[in-house]
């Protein structure tokens, strides 16, 4: 089964009421069985024998975001997605996976990236950054990409684009833990971006953007260049006066933190930054920060669509309480998962797409 | 009920037609995660590889009606039905040890109305009371109920077990705070109390409900009143010699002003987890106490505290730790932070009128440290909820090697609280406070009423003829 450090996680969870208020499918499903210590609960019966790891547990292992809001209000330093993710492991060596899960992995295995077609490609020539896009922006949210590169041109940036920009191994991550087919992900990911030879890659999607950070370097394939977020490499811009947005009233907007930007990067400031150059008066969400909740992920919303439409319908649930009128969102992952049921009179609007046609 | 027969069939198609196919489960791993709620017994049971006690079937409904739905099929067909709010009772209040339906009441977490000119808020009771409480704080209000499960309990479950928060001695516990509720009857019938919770238009049924653990009807909805976010809130520490002159000063100060928050812990707590937790080195009776409320009556406040604890000798330890309390007030229930397995550990906690609740702290406390001494023992005790006709201890035990065992755990856990609770029946309290009853106390309920034990007899026969709202709990 799991590690021994991810069964200690759980046996800790097991017992521990503390952080289900902050778990988003919890909320949507109701489920206790969608609650960090229902999951913690169930490996710690299967490893005293008294459950078994079938197909419906799989199956709630992965109904579950991956994240990371109750770990980051939890003063333990225990980690659900921990045991939750080896789970995820557990589940595909066994071929116990949800079949959705199974076809997601399939398509990376033949295509690359999850949706299973070829990648748009954004290829260019340039010799002052790397933009890195992801596939879920390449393939899903093109114009949050066209946008930040446009952006780059108009401040005199000349940024390269990979052509064939291989995975970073993130989504894969998610699916299936991680498992050695990742981190030969990511090495490739990592080979390529230090064959560009730039000192900055600028990471559209912070979840491309954790992985490449956080993980890459207890794996052996450190990228050598600086990883930036694009939003914190904007607001720089922004900062730094090399981007001059005309004055344009846009109306109020409150900015969602995605997951990764709030809890891996604890960066909220750019985005606030990026919405106010676009000319949003900014109001906020009561959960944000390092409480934001999440609205789902790309791979969530590929295997399980209908939770996580729900998921992304408690954020929107969060932005109506406060009388705005645009959610501003600035991660392509994040920006799919709401644009799936905006509600009437809201707009969902890409803060990259927006700060462009300010410029 | 027998998972393979004709029968279970034709009454899950039921309950799905009531409730959508999608919101009924008898997936094992789905049931088994109600096996286990925050019962120190249900834990230990699961921690040595025993099946606790399951529900055959899971319900989910989403709205009162459909909790009417399943209510009338459970009730045709004589089936047990345990709901379940955030399973993060004590007390066993939600384990389904009869089987049947497990009502997991979560779906139902609407915000129903928001009206800061009446002072009100209503919602649906699956909600998790730290979400109704940040709609409200969006506002600038307060419910004032701040439990340290706060993030882990649903409304119905305060409800259920009339809990308690932090900021009591100000604000109150549940039964202050709802002003009304709508009730579906264990026949499916949905009922409103009163619109208001004070009148004179015969007996109020609200406090039929409240504390009633699930066991005569499903509370659905509940409208509580809501205050503005207070101006000031100021915290301050004392130390007084012994936990004697702690009652004494507090019972005084209760009668003159009323702090929010006002924890009184005696000495071994002082030491123990009040140390670990904020850092506090000395010995003697630390008390943390918060004012808060307008500035100008909070500094009148004051004085007043500050006076009372001078008379009774405390030596004042300024706001720094009163703050560090505030700050870490949920990080004691934190796995690492307080007790856990294979512990085995138990809140004792009651409520007494002021002539009695110090005879209660010394009754309890030789009952069980003379009584289990071979068990090595330990005994911790805080005051954390103040009226000026009285006040509670939250009094535990903890025995760091118990039988390993189950059933021998079992039956040493059950004669420690016998002990306990005895002792305090014995010296004016009652069983329980503010955890409820469940499973873990239904065995002494008789005990406690006396012959009185017929009014709830005849009203849960009345209610729940069949008696199928979660049997075996409250004595009922
Ligand atoms: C870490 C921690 C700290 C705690 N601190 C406090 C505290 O400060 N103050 C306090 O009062 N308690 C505290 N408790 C105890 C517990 O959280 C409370 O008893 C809480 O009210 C239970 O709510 P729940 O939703 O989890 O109910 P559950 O445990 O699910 O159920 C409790 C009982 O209520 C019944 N019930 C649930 N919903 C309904 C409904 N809608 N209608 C009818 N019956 C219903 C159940 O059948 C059961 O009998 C704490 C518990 C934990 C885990
Ligand atoms: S992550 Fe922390 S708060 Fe959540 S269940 Fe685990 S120990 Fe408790
Ligand atoms: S990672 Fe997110 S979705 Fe998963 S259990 Fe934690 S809070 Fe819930």
């Amino acid at each position: 089964m799991v590690s021994q450090k991810a069964l200690q996680h759980a046996e800790k969870c097991r017992f521990c009421w503390m952080c289900r208020h902050l778990c988003p499918v919890q909320h949507q499903t109701g489920k206790e069985l969608n609650t960090p210590r229902a999951k913690g609960l169930l490996l710690s019966m299967v490893s005293k024998k008294s459950a078994e790891f079938d197909r419906d547990m799989a199956q709630a292992m992965y109904e579950c975001m991956l994240c990371d809001a109750c770990v980051n209000d939890c003063c333990t330093g225990y980690q659900p997605p921990l045991f939750i993710r080896e789970a995820r492991t557990e589940a595909v060596v066994n071929e116990l996976a949800p079949e959705a899960v199974m076809q997601l992995i399939e398509n990376v295995e033949t295509s690359g990236n999850i949706y299973g077609t070829v990648k748009p490609s954004f290829a260019r020539e340039g010799t002052d950054v790397l933009v890195y896009i992801g596939e879920v922006a390449a393939c899903k949210v093109s114009g949050m990409a066209k946008a930040l590169l446009n952006i780059l041109e108009k401040t005199g940036i000349r940024a390269k684009v990979l052509d064939n920009e291989p995975a970073s191994g993130a989504m894969l991550a998610d699916l299936m833990g991680y498992v050695e087919e990742v981190t030969q992900q990511a090495s490739a990911c990592a080979d390529a971006i230090n064959a560009a030879k730039l000192p900055t890659v600028v990471v559209l999607d912070s979840y491309d953007a954790e992985i490449m950070k956080q993980r890459y370097a207890e794996w052996g394939c450190e990228i050598k260049a600086e990883v930036v977020t694009a939003t914190a490499y904007v607001a720089k811009l922004l900062e730094e006066g090399k981007l001059a947005p005309k004055s344009k009233k846009r109306g109020s907007g409150v900015c969602h933190d995605d997951d990764r930007l709030a809890r891996s990067f604890y960066e909220f400031a750019p985005v606030r930054a990026m919405a106010k150059a676009a000319g949003f008066d900014l109001a906020e969400m009561f959960n944000r920060e390092r409480l934001a909740k999440s609205c789902g992920s790309a791979v969530a919303l590929g295997y399980m669509p209908e939770i996580t439409i729900k998921v992304a319908g408690g954020r929107w649930q969060d932005m109506i309480r406060t009388d705005a009128k645009a959610m501003l969102v600035a991660n392509p992952q994040a920006y799919l998962c709401l644009s799936q049921c905006v509600p009437a009179e809201k707009e969902l609007v890409d803060l990259f797409t927006a700060l462009d046609e300010s410029l | 009920m027998q998972e393979r027969s004709l029968m279970f069939h034709m009454i899950r198609s039921e309950l799905e037609d009531a409730v959508g196919v999608e919101n009924v489960s008898t997936k094992k791993n789905e049931r088994a995660v109600y096996s286990v709620d925050y019962f120190w017994l249900s834990r230990k049971w699961q921690d040595a590889g025993e099946e606790g006690p399951m529900p055959d079937i899971v319900v989910r409904p989403g709205s009162t009606e459909e909790v009417s739905k399943v209510l009338k099929i459970a009730n045709y067909y004589k089936i047990p039905v345990t709901t379940w709010g955030g399973g993060s009772g004590s007390q066993g209040g939600a384990l389904p040890v009869a089987g049947g339906i497990l009502l997991d009441i979560k779906r139902m977490d609407k915000l129903i109305d928001l009206n800061v000119e009446a002072g009100t808020v209503t919602c649906e009771t699956g909600m998790i009371f730290s979400t109704l409480e940040d709609y409200v704080n969006e506002k600038g209000y307060s419910v004032m109920h701040l439990p340290s499960c706060m993030t882990c309990c649903t409304v119905g479950g305060a409800l259920a077990h009339n809990g308690i928060g932090i900021l009591s001695t100000k604000y109150g516990k549940m039964d202050d705070m709802c002003l009304s509720l709508e009730v579906v009857l264990p026949n499916g019938d949905i009922i409103d109390t009163l619109p208001v919770p004070k009148h004179s238009t015969g007996p109020n049924l609200l406090p039929f409900f409240i504390g009633s653990e699930g066991t005569l009807g499903i509370m659905t909805k509940a409208k509580f009143k809501i205050v503005k976010l207070p101006e000031v809130r100021t915290h301050h520490a004392f130390l007084f010699s012994d936990i004697h002159v702690g009652y004494e000063a507090c019972r005084e100060i209760v009668q003159a002003v009323k702090p929010s928050i006002m924890r009184l812990f005696d000495e071994a707590e002082t030491v123990s987890i009040v140390k670990k937790v904020i850092g506090f080195e000395k010995k003697g009776s630390f008390l943390n106490l918060t004012l808060e409320g307008h500035k100008k009556i909070v500094a009148a406040e004051e004085e007043i505290v500050l006076e009372i604890a001078e008379k009774y000798g405390a030596q004042y330890l300024g706001h720094e730790y009163g703050e560090k309390w505030f700050e870490n007030r949920i990080t004691f229930f934190y796995p690492g932070h307080i007790m856990d397995l294979p512990q085995m550990f138990g809140t004792l906690d009651t409520v007494a009128t002021h002539d009695n609740i110090e005879k209660i702290y010394r009754a309890m406390k030789s009952a069980i440290e003379d009584n289990f001494q071979e068990n090595k023992v330990r005994f911790i005790s805080h005051s954390s909820h103040w009226y000026d006709w009285g006040a509670m201890n939250y009094s535990r035990f903890i025995i760091d090697n118990p039988p390993k065992d189950p059933e021998e755990a079992l039956r040493l856990h059950n004669r420690i609280w016998n002990a306990g609770v005895r002792a305090t029946l014995a010296n004016g309290g009652v069983l329980n406070d503010h955890h409820g009853i469940g499973l873990k106390l239904s065995r002494l309920m008789k005990e406690q009423y006396g012959p009185a034990m017929q009014v709830l007899q005849a009203l849960k026969k009345e209610l729940d003829p069949n008696g199928i709202m979660n049997p075996y709990k409250l004595g009922l």
